[in-house]
């Protein structure tokens, strides 16, 4: 049975396919029919089938039903998922007469029509079928209204809107500001205060980078009174990569990344990482985001200058690589139909904001989407294959592709491979040197024992003949053969790694034209073994502007899509972009379902605002640094998140940004804040998360194993749990320990692609914070740094004058240190109070410890209650 | 602000939001209100209570679209694919071929590997006619063969992907690849829960987060996934011991956390999110000795533990401790509670394996049965007993040497059986049939989503009907698919 089938229509018993070896549609082709038959046609069938049939069965139907046509002659011919509906002169194998007489398909579902119309159509199909109808070209598509699709606020040209007037003109830092305070005039709401410095250079600091202030930035922001001094902070936190980091692993949730190839077996995608280091890399020069968008999407068709930019636009194409593929499926039509529909959602979604995939069974239910926008990108990409059958076994893998290299590259990577070579040889030597003395021992073994030993040509050898303690000397050799057993097997599977992993050429998962570019015809019901009509490659052309550029004679058409998406007329690209940018800095985007921007999607809460942002972009040459660093020092981007109790009547949701919202922090953002606090974070450089030169790490390292390689993550990097949360690997099935706080904390699932995270609040994750290793380590390590440190904290203190009066000079330091490092922001009077009475309760409940160890345990309590406080998980 | 709790946990209380024929909702939003209700746990004393939990406290109950036969669901999944040519059905046309070659139905474009020769496998074990409706099961399951006459077989089930991470999806959401809610989360999204103090889906042994995820549904409706531990090294949840050196000074640093957090929200004028995390952590530390109670099984009588196979060095003894739990939490209101047993992927060694999984979960499964049925909930209490998919009728073998009756079986999901028992389905039913080989459905197919849909009929729930709307669309556990399996309701 056809399980692609099945999987796209179960409610047909259409399925049976009984007439798939009848003869083909079409062969018999009638010269032009007598009049009288055609006049039975007319008179006994066309009306049946108009009337009973047409509804979901014609060009004009809301959804072609099991892809069958039943109003042009071809159409029955052809017939639809299940084969031709009709056989000329050949009842019993005309499945239209089947499903009339109700046997396995019942046509019209609802009732039977009566046994003389049945008859006429028994009469009808002798007679050969005669039947003037011939299809509209294209066919099975039906015309979509462009003119009224582009009505939609989102498929119009991005407009260069004037800045509005406002009543405070003191109030707006920016232009941005007035589209905002324009809105809150005309509602009578007035925004909240600004946030105090310290609040604000958190919340920077945690938005650009992911990573909190240090004591001395925020001392010294703190002590900056010049004009500029918030615009020195952000432009310190645009240059530093940890905003590459950041940034790139927003992006990172739109790709559906992991460091495994699908869900199934653990498949290892030993190249991913490249990807991941370029986005960081990207994100870290400022990459106009038109170029961004190219490379991604045909990166290795670009002209390159240097092997490096090569190498960088053919790893960005990664784009359409890395995502959940399902390499073990065994029907590989079904596993390229597949992986084609997650690429051209992974672009509808992430450039475009739009469900292009919604276009693959049959035309999008609300949108302007067709059929043929959907089949004429997945035409490019089906021109373009990303995976490969191996030659042995079911799998496939995805395609890679050797990165060029600069002379010092190669020099360097040679070197790596003369030694792993060396290695490898040594490795071998010693399993053969083992062997030998292996053979030795048996043979020694075997003599004690009496039995003949056989050598390697089959005869008896020559029995030795030296006399020895026979008792003794059996139980050495046995002890050493064991030993020897012991370490060959050991050696065996290093040996199989060290030739597996042979080669050093740097590769990247990328795109790569295939040898035979070509249109694609529409798959009906999105089933590959039901091909429709051809349709041309092309795009979405509800947002297009002109006609799709001609593609070249063997060429996919991905560089004329990239360049579609990266034009500046295209009015999708650049209003997803900057909303996405700014749902990062302000919790909401301007239109919240960031992700769709289509007719049934949430409209833009300041229109103006969005499409000022997209023409200033633009404008900037794309850039997004540029724009982030204009949103963030905006009055807007200022403000306290504080309630106000009468805006919050008018505008609960704070649509119209009266206060800053409040956000959790993400997983990544958490954690990263976590080592950063305690002084345990390592910088990275990147380089593969998986640990592959591991063995144990390793399975079903054989050439043509029936199941691919493998990789579970037993033995990781001793540096993994202090670098930052995107360099960890990320693994598809979720059980890794090392992963816990991302799937408690709302990571998005690699399988997934999704612009915003949620938010939850669950219990488990105060049971994490609580009891979880990742925050006792940490405030064990934060403790330490005080306890340990004889002057109270790690940096001096200016503000340190004690006001609580209760405590210790020393205890007073620490607590100003504890607050700067943890909350960035000086420690107020009730909070001294507060953290000064923990200590005394602790002091008290605390009896059998030591007075050292009392000490350290105190400040490692103090340290997990503030961690584990919400002042530490959000940002405000 | 909205912050007293009386206000949220009533039926009057449910989120408007959140209304079942597909209000817009948002994706990311969890509103304040849910955020309350996701908090606003009871705070009994029960051991029960207090797994309060991980998923929270889902709505009120919501009115079904019509009246139900089942109240709540418990699903045993057999994790890997059992085989139903040994357990549940066997083909003449296969036993008489035995280690003989037979004609492949596959399409060319599908590759299998180590089933080149075709070989037919007969069945293991007898498989006999059991109890008054003589269904057919085989010896290897003495236990279920006694409740034969309480369930309703499944043979033409049907699924549409061969692999098991794409398959359990599937069976679970719906879809292989897309991230959706599980069943369970829609089922809880849909009725709600019974008990106010509980999750209302609790997933024991969990095979992946995507098994009882809620996906694009408010995080309340995730499920809970709980171990069952054999030892004391094991947590039933993830980050339950307490790591300071006692539970006075635990205490006392989550005091401290709390006067921290209230402060703060007294500074900001309110956060609902904020009053979540307050609520969560006290719950958290009263799960910290709750849930230990709940697993520990000590005080059941040695007559229940004997039901259930439990007792130490028993094959049984962890699925029959798992399965025991499942009936608690379902007699204490938890809508959905899945039991995971796994193992059942033999590619090689049927004959050697399948014993061993049979050993281990058929008293369970039967003495679960059998409990629930002594005490009166079988009648509104839906089990679902399944594999992701079934296996073949042929034989397989990886290493290409070994004898006929070493081998294994591929994996099929164009036809395997499952049952359903309780909850408004025929007991002694047998619904479906396949071709002579046991591979093609030919009668009774019961696709997955046309279980789904007939799961949320017996929950009283229109599949059509129980929407969410999410980037625009309308979405179901049944997507475009799906009917019900009118044949088989009792």
């Amino acid at each position: 049975m056809n399980r692609t089938r099945e999987m796209q229509v179960t409610c047909l018993a259409w399925l049976c396919v009984l007439c798939a070896a009848a003869s083909s549609p079409g062969a018999e082709e009638p010269t032009s029919p007598p009049q009288e038959q055609l006049n039975f046609f007319e008179s006994k069938i066309r009306p049946v089938l108009v009337e009973h049939c047409y509804e979901c069965h014609a060009a004009g139907s809301k959804i072609v039903q099991g892809g069958l046509r039943v109003d042009h002659r071809d159409g029955l011919l052809k017939g639809g998922d299940s084969g031709a509906a009709i056989v000329p002169k050949q009842s019993e194998k005309s499945l239209l007469l089947s499903a009339l007489r109700h046997e396995d398909l019942k046509m019209p579902p609802k009732r039977k029509l009566p046994d003389t119309v049945i008859k006429d159509f028994e009469t009808w199909i002798a007679m050969g079928a005669p039947d003037p109808r011939t299809a509209h070209e294209p066919k099975s598509l039906r015309t979509m209204d462009l003119a009224e699709g582009r009505k939609h606020w989102a498929f119009q040209p991005v407009v260069d809107a004037a800045v509005p007037d406002v009543k405070d003109a003191a109030w707006p830092l920016d232009p941005l500001d007035r589209f905002v305070l324009a809105r809150l005039d005309a509602k009578g709401l007035k925004p909240v205060a600004d946030a105090d410095r310290y609040t604000w250079l958190r919340r920077v600091s945690l938005d650009l980078t992911g990573l909190p202030p240090t004591p001395a930035e925020i001392e010294a922001f703190a002590k900056d009174d010049s004009p500029l001094a918030f615009a020195t902070v952000v432009d310190r936190l645009l240059e530093s990569r940890a905003f590459g980091e950041r940034w790139a692993r927003h992006w990172l949730d739109l790709t559906g990344y992991a460091d495994m190839m699908g869900t199934s077996n653990n498949v290892y995608a030993e190249h991913a990482w490249r990807y991941r280091d370029y986005l960081i890399e990207a994100f870290h020069k400022d990459k106009p985001f038109d170029r961004f968008v190219r490379e991604q999407i045909a990166g290795d068709l670009l002209a390159a200058n240097s092997p490096q930019e090569k190498a960088e636009n053919l790893t960005a194409s990664g784009f359409l690589m890395v995502g959940d593929v399902e390499i073990v499926e065994p029907d590989k039509a079904k596993l390229e139909a597949d992986h084609i529909d997650t690429q051209v959602a992974k672009i509808g979604t992430a450039f475009l904001g739009m469900t292009l995939h919604c276009a693959r069974c049959h035309d999008h239910k609300f949108d302007p989407i067709a059929l043929p926008d959907y089949y004429g990108i997945a035409g490019m990409l089906r021109s373009s294959p990303s995976t490969h059958k191996i030659p042995f076994g079911v799998w496939s893998l995805l395609n890679s592709t050797e990165l060029p290299e600069t002379p010092e590259q190669l020099t360097a990577r040679q070197k790596l491979e003369a030694d792993h070579a060396e290695k490898l040889a040594a490795l071998k030597a010693e399993r053969d040197r083992l062997r030998e003395e292996k053979k030795t021992v048996e043979s020694r073994l075997s003599l004690r024992e009496g039995s003949p030993v056989r050598g390697t040509n089959g005869k008896e050898e020559a029995v030795p003949t030296e006399v020895i303690d026979p008792q003794a000397d059996k139980a050495a050799l046995t002890k050493r053969r064991d030993e020897l057993d012991e370490q060959l097997k050991k050696l065996g599977p290093q040996i199989q790694h060290a030739e597996f992993f042979s080669s050093k050429v740097p590769k990247a998962f990328a795109m790569r034209d295939g040898p035979q570019p070509a249109d694609m015809p529409i798959y009906i019901r999105g089933n590959p073994y039901a091909p429709g009509a051809v349709v041309p490659r092309g795009t979405m052309r509800v947002a297009s502007w002109d006609k799709f550029p001609p593609i070249p004679a063997g060429q996919s058409g991905r560089l004329q899509l990239a360049d579609w998406l990266a034009d500046r007329g295209n009015p999708l690209t650049p209003r997803v972009a900057v909303n996405r940018l700014w749902q990062k800095l302000f919790g909401e985007g301007l239109v919240r379902s960031v992700d769709y921007f289509g007719t049934r999607g949430e409209t833009p809460s300041h229109p103006e605002l969005l499409d000022h942002l997209a023409t200033r972009f633009m404008r900037n040459g794309w850039s997004q640094k540029q724009l982030i660093r204009s949103i963030v020092l905006s009055r807007t981007y200022r403000l306290s998140s504080t309630n106000d109790a009468s805006a919050m009547k008018v505008d609960p949701d704070n649509r119209l940004l009266w206060r800053m919202n409040r956000m959790r922090l993400d997983a990544e953002a958490l954690r990263d804040q976590l080592l950063a606090v305690s002084g345990e974070l390592v910088p990275s450089n990147g380089g593969p998360g998986l640990v592959l030169e591991e063995v144990e790490n390793c399975g079903g390292l054989v050439r043509e194993g029936v199941n691919p390689p493998n990789y579970t993550h037993r033995k990781p990097r001793a540096s993994e749990q202090f670098v930052r949360t995107i360099y960890l690997p990320v693994m598809r099935t979720n059980t890794a320990t090392h992963d816990r706080l991302r799937s408690f904390f709302d990571f998005v699932n690699p399988a997934q692609i999704a612009g915003q995270r949620s938010q939850t609040v669950v219990p488990t994750q105060a049971l994490f914070v609580m009891n979880n290793d990742l925050f006792r380590r940490r405030a064990k390590a934060l403790a330490d740094s005080f306890v340990f440190q004889p002057t109270g904290g790690p940096a001096k203190a200016e503000s340190s004058a004690p006001d609580g009066g209760t405590t210790s000079q020393s205890t007073d330091n620490r607590l100003d240190q504890l607050w700067l490092r943890v909350f960035n922001r000086p420690i107020t009077h009730s909070e001294r109070t507060a953290a000064s009475e923990f200590l005394a309760e602790l002091d008290a409940t605390i009896t059998e410890q030591q007075p050292a160890e009392k000490e350290t345990l105190k400040w490692l309590e103090l340290c997990h209650g503030l961690l584990a406080s919400n002042k530490f998980i959000f940002r405000f | 602000m909205l912050t007293d709790s009386s206000a949220v946990a009533g039926p009057a209380s449910s989120p408007s939001s959140l209304a079942i024929d597909g209000q817009t909702v948002r994706r990311t939003g969890v509103t304040r209100r849910q955020m309350l209700q996701g908090a606003a746990c009871g705070f009994g004393g029960l051991a029960l209570v207090d797994i309060v939990h991980a998923a929270t406290n889902p709505a009120a109950t919501r009115v079904p679209h019509f009246s139900p036969k089942a109240k709540r669901v418990i699903f045993l999944f057999m994790a890997g694919g059992p085989s139903q040519h040994d357990l549940f059905q066997e083909k003449k046309f296969i036993a008489d071929r035995h280690g003989q070659p037979i004609d492949s139905p596959l399409r060319k474009e599908v590759t299998q590997v180590g089933t080149e020769k075709f070989l037919a496998l007969g069945a293991m074990a007898p498989i006999r006619p059991r109890g008054d409706s003589g269904m057919k099961i085989s010896d290897l399951m003495p236990h279920l063969s006694s409740v034969a006459d309480d369930i309703c077989l499944l043979r033409g089930m049907n699924a549409d992907n061969p692999q098991h991470a794409s398959a359990t999806n599937q069976f679970h959401t719906g879809v292989f690849t897309e991230v959706r809610p599980s069943m369970g989360a829609w089922i809880s999204y849909g009725l709600g829960t019974e008990n106010h103090n509980l999750p209302s889906f609790v997933s024991i042994h969990a095979p992946g987060v995507r098994t009882y995820g809620s996906g694009f549904l408010p995080a309340e409706h995730q499920g809970t996934p709980l171990t069952v531990p054999l030892n004391d090294k094991t947590l039933p949840i993830e980050n339950l011991r307490n790591l300071s050196p006692t539970d006075a000074i635990q205490r006392q640093r989550i005091d401290l956390t709390k006067r921290l957090n209230q402060r703060l929200i007294d500074e900001l004028h309110g956060d609902g999110n904020m009053e979540g995390m307050i609520q969560n952590m006290e719950l958290a530390f009263r799960m910290q000795t709750t849930t230990p109670q709940l697993v520990d099984l000590s005080q059941e009588t040695p007559a229940t533990l004997e039901l259930y196979g439990i007792g130490s060095g028993k094959a049984s003894d962890k699925h029959g401790r798992a399965c025991l739990l499942a009936r608690k939490l379902s007699e204490s209101g938890v809508r959905f509670v899945q039991v995971t047993m796994d193992g059942w992927d033999h590619h090689g060694d049927v004959r050697g394996n399948l014993p061993k999984l049979c050993q281990q979960t058929d008293q369970p499964v039967a003495g679960l049965l059998k409990d629930l049925k002594q005490r009166g909930l079988l009648d509104d209490t839906l089990v679902l007993w399944s594999g992701e998919f079934g296996r073949t009728p042929w034989s397989q073998d990886l290493s290409g040497t070994a004898p006929i009756d070493k081998h294994g079986r591929e994996h099929q999901p164009e036809s395997f059986c499952a049952w359903m028992a309780g909850g408004g389905v025929k007991g002694g039913l047998t619904y479906g049939e396949t071709d002579h080989l046991g591979y093609s459905v030919i009668e009774g197919k019961v696709h997955i989503h046309d279980l789904h849909a007939t799961m949320l009929h017996l929950l009283g729930i229109d599949h059509t009907r129980l929407t969410f709307n999410q980037v625009g669309r309308d979405f179901r556990l049944t997507d475009v698919h799906g009917s019900v399996v009118k044949e088989i309701l009792a």
